[in-house]
């Protein structure tokens, strides 16, 4: 099952705190590799949460290297099991969206460097610092995991002129 | 003929000293009356409330309804009413392609700062989706603040919009900043 609908609030699985994963098997690996597959069908998306696809566990995939943001700073395709942020530092306000939440966006304070802890599909244990669009959208990804949507977030709000495509 | 649509839409302003409860007394009539509010932008200006909202419903539905039922709470509150009948295809979500950009104009409070700017602005078509202003600084040295959230024409770059305005911003001695703020969409 490659590309998976991505689902949308209020559809229940998005408020739910995702479990962490015991033991990296194949089962994980094809939710990896679905995640991916939605995660590229959409236009312009840079990650996706296995809750948005409706599985309740601690995975997740960013690649912000093909965001026009994010394409001078970034790790490339990050998949990223059972994710901690060890520290964070800085602050900075951008204006998100999600899948999730069509047509409504809000601006949202994150820190602008994280220092990152995960599991590899092998899993290999990898640990580095991400920074600018690279760690908003982990930090955005991550939050999925918890149950917590930007609308959790947001500081200011702006409706209505949502950009079509190439985010 | 075209067909009537089943949903009707007006666009509802009510504006008039604020005190609490503006809010839930107006909501309360369009709840009373089964209105949705659809889209709506509430804010306080100085010491008047100010609401806009479109409100959505199902035929049969008029005007006059709407009015009969708003008009009292509003005079009760001291609110002045505003009801318009909104056409369908002006009811539609917008969605643009465009760069969202903020652009930040401040400095010492003189007339025609909202004007000048925006009138460089319509000259290149770019939309203006947002605007607010405020004095503030004191009495002996008023300080204006125009922000401006707009949406830029194809063709049209954030640094292009600066450039437009560099000569105002001379002329006018007021700083003025343009900076991208188009949503991201994780």
């Amino acid at each position: 099952m490659p590309i998976q609908p991505v689902l949308r609030y209020p559809h229940p699985v998005l408020k739910k705190l995702c479990h962490r994963v015991e033991h990296i098997d194949n089962a994980i690996r094809n939710l990896v590799q679905d995640l991916i597959d939605t995660m590229h069908d959409g236009p312009g998306s840079v990650g996706v949460a296995a809750s948005q696809i409706g599985v309740t566990l601690r995975v997740c995939v960013v690649d912000v290297s093909r965001n026009r943001h994010g394409k001078e700073n970034n790790h490339g395709l990050l998949c990223m099991i059972n994710p901690e942020i060890m520290s964070r530092s800085g602050s900075a306000t951008m204006r998100e969206g999600c899948m999730s939440v069509p047509d409504y966006t809000g601006d949202v304070d994150r820190a602008t460097e994280i220092v990152l802890q995960f599991s590899e599909p092998d899993g290999t244990v990898r640990e580095f610092t991400a920074s600018g669009f690279e760690a908003v959208a982990i930090q955005h990804e991550m939050d999925h995991l918890d149950g917590v949507l930007f609308l959790d977030r947001v500081t200011s709000i702006k409706t209505g002129l949502f950009r079509r495509k190439n985010y | 003929m075209t067909p009537q649509p089943e949903i009707l839409h007006y666009a509802v302003s009510v504006v008039g000293k604020d005190r609490p409860g503006i809010v839930a007394a107006i909501s309360g009539g369009l709840f009373n009356l089964g209105c949705n509010i659809a889209d709506s932008s509430c804010t306080m200006l100085a010491g008047e409330f100010a609401m806009i909202l479109i409100v959505s419903l199902k035929r049969p539905f008029s005007k006059t309804r709407l009015v009969e039922e708003l008009k009292p709470v509003c005079d009760d509150l001291g609110m002045t009413l505003g009801v318009r009948t909104l056409h369908p295809d002006e009811i539609a979500r917008q969605e643009t392609d465009s760069e969202i950009c903020m652009i930040s104009v401040y400095g010492a409070d003189q007339p025609g700062i909202v004007y000048r700017v925006t009138k460089e602005l319509a000259a290149r078509a770019i939309n203006i989706t947002d605007l607010n202003t405020k004095l503030i600084g004191t009495e002996e040295e008023p300080v204006y603040v125009l922000m401006l959230e707009v949406a830029l024409p194809e063709g049209e770059s954030p640094e292009g919009v600066e450039q437009t305005l560099a000569a105002l911003k001379k002329e006018l001695q007021v700083e003025i900043g343009v900076r991208v703020i188009t949503p991201v969409a994780f």
